[in-house]
């Protein structure tokens, strides 16, 4: 059985996702994980370099993080090689000359066991594979990529609020602030909380169409979906399109001060108060924490 | 949302089928353009079953010019390379500069259509789009990534998944729908359109349920407050 991973870099480091992957895929069969190289690499000349190669190295499943980019280049991959795809997986196995894995559908209320024929190509989710501590920085094949006919690089557009953080969608901590915070001004304290946790920012949609917050910040249905070991929910309701983005957190927390929110069936642990009492008290408390321990 | 006793299906009844709302995205997001550029002209393309045309009706009563329908026996049951076949055809025919897309579905969620229907056609795509302009040489346009926009020029037509588009879509208009009513929408055949993968569905559950966790209620927020980041690092292990 040959697994092929498709690695993702992050200032020049492997992402977790891809080491995560490259982790359950050494156990699956064996291993070989390619980078496509080159600057601003479009989904589509990505796609075509692997396909390229995947007709030399004929790999029975090629595994991608599901993450924005990954997810682009393993869709139009498996379109080239006519192969069946699987996207946002929390679970993959190979059962027989099948791929089995297990997804989420129709925006996360609803979970689906899928099977589809070898060779095929998926896309999984970060935080689904454990990944044991020190483990060995595995061997990457890089792969020049070409460019795109028709489609070219003209600039990168940064969001002017919430950069240098790790990205939502692969964050093992998320502060998440909602309408109970009021105002876009209320995010000094948030920031302060997501320093001290190294968390990302996320937000609901209600925060993201009110304009406090840029749309990139949204979780849930149109929005994005994340799993992190960690979710702090600050102000939100819970409204279902909400809760189907962030529902597969390992812990979730909530802040809120109506006892009856929904955001409470979901929580772990939650706080029925005032959310501008709890976040300085929360912060500090975290922080001697950290510097204690 | 609910899994029907198959265990495969979902329960259909006292549904309401609708646009799914990443198409609804990029349906706005033509149709903006339209309204800046009046010799635009939107089409409307689905594939599916006699219900598609309710949702292509729908499509006109916002401000869309014609609609297609691709449709016949099995047009429900199209896996996704056979579905991006079929609008291909469609496609092929109608000769459109640029063709937009929902970035996934609302039941799959898989994404999967619009990069395919950008290889069937032989066309670069851009995916989790939230913008696009014309400029001189072609068109501009903008890619949501983690921490910003990159901005792609295409020199001939492209696909696009459409994330969001900065207006919520568009309501149909009373005199949208009354136009609308009276629209023929034209349909192809389905019949002998290539559909080469198969993904079947083993068994689909509601997900794991959570709840009944650690509520603090009543008294002090900022003693709760110190109390939960002990909680989070000692019973929960996440600090």
């Amino acid at each position: 059985m040959k697994i092929w991973v498709i690695a993702e870099k992050k200032d020049g480091e492997l992402r977790r996702v891809s080491r995560e992957l490259a982790a359950k895929a050494a156990t699956l069969g064996d291993l070989e994980i390619l980078e496509v190289t080159g600057e601003r690499v479009s989904g589509a000349a990505a796609a075509s370099a692997l396909a390229e190669r995947a007709k030399v190295g004929a790999p029975d499943l090629i595994l991608a993080g599901a993450t924005p980019s990954g997810r682009d280049v393993a869709a139009r991959l498996a379109a080239k090689l006519k192969r069946a795809y699987l996207s946002e997986c929390t679970d993959v196995a190979i059962e027989g000359g099948n791929i089995a894995a297990t997804r989420a559908m129709y925006a996360g209320k609803v979970r689906a066991r899928v099977r589809a024929a070898l060779p095929a190509v998926a896309s999984v989710r970060p935080n689904a594979f454990p990944l044991a501590d020190g483990a060995a920085e595995p061997q990457i094949t890089a792969l020049p990529a070409a460019q795109t006919p028709g489609l070219t690089f003209v600039r990168f557009e940064p969001t002017a609020s919430g950069g240098g953080r790790v990205p939502l969608s692969e964050a093992r901590v998320i502060v998440s602030g909602g309408r109970g915070l009021k105002g876009p001004e209320a995010w000094t304290a948030v920031e302060a909380l997501a320093d001290v946790l190294g968390a990302a920012l996320g937000a609901s949609r209600a925060v993201t169409d009110a304009g406090w917050r840029p749309n990139e910040e949204q979780v849930g249905q149109t929005g994005k979906t994340v799993t992190p070991d960690l979710y702090i929910a600050l102000g939100i309701s819970g409204a279902i399109q909400h809760l189907a983005g962030m529902t597969s957190s390992k812990v979730i927390v909530a802040v809120n001060k109506d006892p009856d929110a929904d955001i409470f069936k979901v929580a772990d642990y939650g706080v029925v108060g005032d959310v501008f009492e709890f976040l300085p008290a929360f912060t500090e408390a975290v922080k001697q924490m950290k510097a204690g321990a | 949302m609910k899994v029907a006793p198959d265990g495969t299906s979902v329960v259909t009844e006292g549904i309401t089928w609708s646009i799914s709302p990443y198409d609804e995205y990029a349906i706005e997001l033509a149709l903006e353009h339209k309204d800046t550029a009046a010799d635009t002209v939107v089409s409307v393309i689905s594939v599916g079953g006699p219900r598609t045309k309710d949702a292509l009706r729908q499509a006109l009563a916002m401000g869309c010019d014609d609609a297609t329908l691709v449709t016949g026996d099995g047009a429900d049951a199209l896996g996704p390379l056979g579905i991006a076949n079929a609008l291909k055809s469609a496609v092929d025919d109608l000769k459109p500069d640029l063709v937009l897309c929902g970035k996934q579905a609302s039941d799959d969620d898989q994404g999967f259509v619009g990069p395919a229907l950008a290889e069937a056609l032989g066309w670069p795509h851009v995916a989790v789009v939230t913008k696009f302009a014309p400029s001189a040489s072609g068109t501009e346009i903008w890619k949501e990534v983690e921490g910003g926009h990159e901005v792609w020029k295409a020199s001939g037509p492209a696909v696009l998944t459409v994330q969001k588009s900065a207006k919520d879509p568009r309501y149909p208009s009373l005199p949208g729908i009354m136009k609308a009513k009276k629209k023929e929408i034209p349909e192809r055949p389905v019949a002998g359109v290539d559909d080469p993968v198969r993904i079947e569905i083993v068994k689909l559950e509601p997900p794991p349920g959570r709840g009944g966790g650690k509520i603090f209620k009543d008294g002090d927020t900022k003693a709760h407050a110190a109390e939960l980041a002990k909680l989070l690092r000692d019973e929960a292990k996440v600090l």
